[in-house]
């Protein structure tokens, strides 16, 4: 006995395996015929009404690092954050003091005579 | 908590004045000793020790503005003023450069053939990458004014985008130009003609890096929530030095691209 299949290339029967003829292109057992309904976040809003309380790169700190630097605790600016500003400034003096002894060192080797 | 009874600004006692002039003796002490002893020791310390100043100075100069609002009105009229009267001198800069390249492209000497360009001389066709280039700084000059546009009607996105699309115009022409000067047909070397090319679009290139540097630097707070529709001078002081950058491009290009070719 032949089975047959509708081809969708050539538009016509075609011998098809007996699988192909009981299970019609396009449907699988225990698939569903259709997708099931697609479930959206809801409520499904449109992305203008979305509004402030959309975040974009992160969320606005500025308010808190406000009140943060506002305290009058008296530490200067530069310090003000603690622990990692002392840790730059430091190096950063301990560069600035080492700099100019070396610099003064370096000028004084340079202003040497040089030897015939 | 404020205990002044003006609207001015009395800083914090700080350290990197000092610093920064601490830096500026071993970069030039630094070149000096390179150019006899051939250690670049001295200079690189002082190159370090001036990212370090500048880094430190101005996100202390942030945090005294956007957190801490000193920044008022006045304050900012002076800061105004500030960055107005720093581009001009900058004017003043390229205008030597200018007045050098005029000066020995208007009267060639007989050395050079009594010619401009003079003999020798392969030019670069000022209608191939130059003219790309142009185009490319004033396209960003767009996106930056779009930009400003942006943040003034607070739209927070659009502002993030422009801003970094100016950037990366900016990001290609430094790399258009740096493949051009790979590319040259003549060197710094090759007599006055290269000396004035060179020397003056290399510092108009170094100063592409800055003015891109100073964008990436409001393109990070615009996206921390630094500026407000009506407050955000950061914004602008790089906006004006970078239309500077873009107006300095085309008095090079019309001169010693396009006339001088």
């Amino acid at each position: 006995k032949m089975y047959y299949k509708f081809s969708g290339f050539t538009q016509k029967l075609t011998g098809a395996a007996p699988t192909a003829a009981y299970n019609p292109q396009g449907l699988k057992q225990s698939l569903p015929a259709e997708s099931p309904t697609m479930i959206f976040a809801t409520p499904t809003k449109v992305v203008s009404e979305a509004g402030s309380t959309v975040e974009y790169l992160g969320a606005n700190k500025v308010p808190d690092l406000q009140k943060f630097f506002q305290t009058s605790d008296g530490i200067p600016v530069h310090l003000k954050r603690g622990y990692p500003d002392q840790l730059l400034y430091r190096t950063t003096m301990a560069l600035t003091i080492g700099g100019v002894v070396y610099c003064l060192v370096a000028l004084y080797i340079a202003a040497q005579p040089k030897k015939k | 908590m404020a205990h002044q009874a003006h609207a001015y600004h009395m800083v914090d006692p700080s350290p990197w004045p000092l610093t920064g002039a601490v830096a500026a003796l071993l970069m030039t002490s630094g070149l000096a000793i390179w150019m006899h002893f051939h250690t670049m020791t001295l200079m690189s310390l002082g190159l370090l020790l001036l990212l370090l100043t500048m880094y430190q100075w101005w996100r202390d100069i942030i945090r005294e503005g956007t957190f801490q609002g000193h920044h008022t009105p006045p304050v900012q009229k002076g800061l105004r003023y500030g960055m107005i009267l720093f581009i001009t001198s900058e004017v003043f800069f390229f205008l030597g450069f200018f007045w050098a390249f005029y000066h020995s492209s208007l009267a060639p000497t007989p050395e050079l053939g009594g010619c401009w360009p003079p003999t020798g001389i392969t030019t670069l066709n000022p209608f191939e990458v130059p003219l790309l280039n142009t185009a490319v700084l004033l396209a960003s000059g767009v996106t930056v004014t779009w930009a400003h546009h942006s943040i003034m009607e607070g739209q927070r996105k659009q502002a993030i985008q422009s801003l970094t699309l100016t950037i990366l115009l900016g990001f290609y022409f430094t790399a258009l130009q740096a493949m051009e000067y790979y590319e040259a047909p003549f060197t710094i070397a090759d007599g006055v003609y290269g000396s004035t090319f060179f020397v003056a679009t290399g510092f108009h290139g170094l100063h592409v890096i800055i003015g891109s540097t100073f964008l990436a630097v409001c393109l990070l707070r615009q996206a921390q929530y630094h500026f407000t529709s009506d407050h955000h001078f950061g914004f602008e002081a790089a906006a004006w030095y970078w239309h500077f950058v873009d107006v300095v491009w085309l008095f090079l290009y019309i001169s010693i691209y396009w006339w001088g070719s």
